[in-house]
């Protein structure tokens, strides 16, 4: 049993990691592209850091691995943040939104307010 | 074969792809694909560790993991200053 479930996590992250670079690839644009770096970063790196705890139980390198998972979670947001404000800077000199630019960040709020000519 | 070194087998060749884009292309798409293969490696060197039962390798993906933060952080940083 314990076996079946370690092949399955292991099939499972395997699966996620390769359709997400074949995801990736297919996308046409770099912001696309840098959501497909989050589910090996957070799913597949749990499933198998589970597998290594079924594996060898509560062993030094069960622990190093579930701080890998945590260092990857932690660390993807902050680099993909910080890629995709650099991208923006070097496209628009600034990563704030330009006035009647659609940002939907939420519902009621999907355009800038258009800047008002001084009178 | 056990069924770790499988997956590392399998898992190997998502890297391609990302060595092609990586390669090729816009320098913002080819950044992208670093910082997935560096999350591929770190989870390959996870797999790796155990289909082979070395500890220390362990310590290596750790590492691994570590520097990929460092290094996405220098490179946007790089992009944003320079590659304008």
């Amino acid at each position: 049993m314990k076996t079946i479930a370690i092949e399955m996590l292991l099939a499972f992250a395997v699966a996620i990691t390769l359709a997400s670079v074949a995801a990736m690839v297919c996308m046409r644009d770099a912001y696309q592209r840098m959501h497909y770096i989050a589910p090996p970063a957070s799913l597949s790196a749990i499933f198998i850091t589970i597998a290594i705890f079924l594996q060898q139980g509560l062993k030094p390198e069960s622990f190093k691995a579930a701080f890998i998972v945590v260092t990857l979670v932690c660390m993807n947001a902050v680099v993909t943040h910080a890629a995709a404000r650099a991208f923006r800077i070097a496209e628009t000199k600034n990563w704030q939104p330009k006035p009647g630019e659609e940002v939907p960040i939420k519902a009621q709020d999907e355009q800038v307010e258009p800047e008002r000519k001084a009178a | 074969m056990n069924i770790w070194q499988l997956a590392a087998q399998v898992m190997i060749f998502a890297l391609v792809p990302l060595a092609w884009t990586a390669m090729r292309g816009d320098a913002r798409l080819r950044l992208v694909s670093f910082f997935m293969a560096g999350v591929v490696t770190t989870l390959l060197m996870m797999l790796l560790t155990m289909a082979f039962q070395r500890e220390v390798m362990m310590d290596v993906a750790i590492t691994l993991a570590l520097m990929s933060f460092g290094g996405g952080i220098v490179f946007s940083r790089f992009f944003e200053r320079h590659l304008r």
